[in-house]
């Protein structure tokens, strides 16, 4: 199975070791997808002149998590293939950890086991001391 | 102390071993190999790789929905200890993993049912199509005596229809799984064993 390595796979990306640095690392899609919801969209969308940040960080895009130096550069890159292919990756749920662990077959229980259980021993417990104490 | 799960590819990750990267966000991620690691800092999804088990379960390779999964969690509160607790557990893993293997045996021969079928079409097709490549066998009588390419004609002749009629049924019978798949498409599941899905100890 699977496809053999092709020649002519590095499109004049050089260093493909620096750029998996963490340094360099940018956000993931479950984080862009925290970045949808509503409130924090607008607010992304609607920042504080920054000096640090292309553009003064004016010219955000949510779904690719990237800044613009101008209002027509934003513009044409949603008009681009790159955009178009985050929208498409965004469509469904991203990947957790919580799926990963469903995949080995590990779910999730948070709720207080046998707090009924622990309870009633206790009060049987302390029932027991007091009649005790009684007897003595 | 935890087993914890690689976040790529789902496998154990011991004490000790495997990688953690933890995010900016303080999420952590864990990896059972170098491997895994790479491909998540090749940000790929682990539900497009084939070899992940999120891949397996996201395209019924594997048993998904099933009562042997109501065991084993990850719970984040913790119980007071009990002994007769510990034993009772101990002893229900044991017979969990069993019953748990049993029906993936069984999913997995249900999976691959329709497969006989499917090679045998498969091998009546190529004997079909390169039957000029097939040669009677030396030890044959025909051959022993004159080997001639008359007579091996007459095998080759032979030897197609034979491969037409596996088609044929081979055919027939796909034809019929498919039908019948299609009548009970919703459901991947096998009846759990023993009418229900309570499993008692011993």
């Amino acid at each position: 199975m699977g496809r053999l390595r092709r020649s002519r796979t590095h499109h004049a990306r050089r260093d493909v070791h620096r750029l998996a640095r963490t340094r360099v690392r940018v956000k993931d899609l479950d984080q862009i997808e925290m970045d949808l919801r509503p409130g924090n969209r607008a607010k992304l969308e609607r920042q504080e002149i920054d000096e640090d940040k292309p553009g003064l960080g004016q010219h955000y895009c949510v779904e690719c998590a990237k800044y613009y130096e101008t209002d027509l550069a934003l513009r044409n890159h949603a008009k681009s293939k790159v955009h178009k292919r985050r929208l498409k990756e965004l469509k469904e749920p991203a990947y957790t950890l919580t799926e990963a662990e469903k995949a080995a077959g590990l779910g999730q229980d948070n709720t207080q086991r046998g707090v009924e259980d622990v309870v009633k021993k206790f009060e049987g417990m302390s029932n027991a001391q007091e009649e005790e104490k009684k007897v003595i | 102390m935890r087993i914890e799960k690689c976040y790529f590819c789902s496998t154990n990750v011991y004490p000790g071993h495997g990688t953690m990267f933890v995010r900016n966000d303080a999420k952590c991620f864990r990896f059972c190999s170098s491997k895994c690691h790479k491909n998540f800092k090749m940000k790929r999804n682990p539900r497009k790789v084939r070899w992940t088990k999120a891949f397996r379960r996201a395209n019924g390779k594997e048993m998904v929905v099933d009562s042997v999964f109501e065991f084993e969690k990850r719970r984040n509160v913790p119980v007071r200890y009990d002994r007769e607790l510990v034993a009772t557990t101990l002893k229900a893993m044991e017979r969990v993993a069993e019953i748990r293997s049993k029906r993936e045996k069984a999913f997995w021969k249900n999976r691959m049912s329709g497969n006989a079928a499917k090679n045998a079409r498969d091998a009546a097709l190529s004997i079909e199509k390169h039957i000029e490549l097939v040669q009677p066998r030396s030890s044959t009588k025909s051959s022993l005596s004159t080997s001639t390419i008359e007579e091996k004609e007459k095998i080759r002749e032979k030897i197609k229809v034979r491969a037409a009629g596996k088609k044929a049924m081979a055919l027939q019978q796909l034809k019929s799984a498919n039908q019948s798949k299609r009548s009970n498409k919703q459901s991947r599941l096998i009846p759990a064993e023993g009418g229900g899905m309570g499993m008692s100890l011993d």
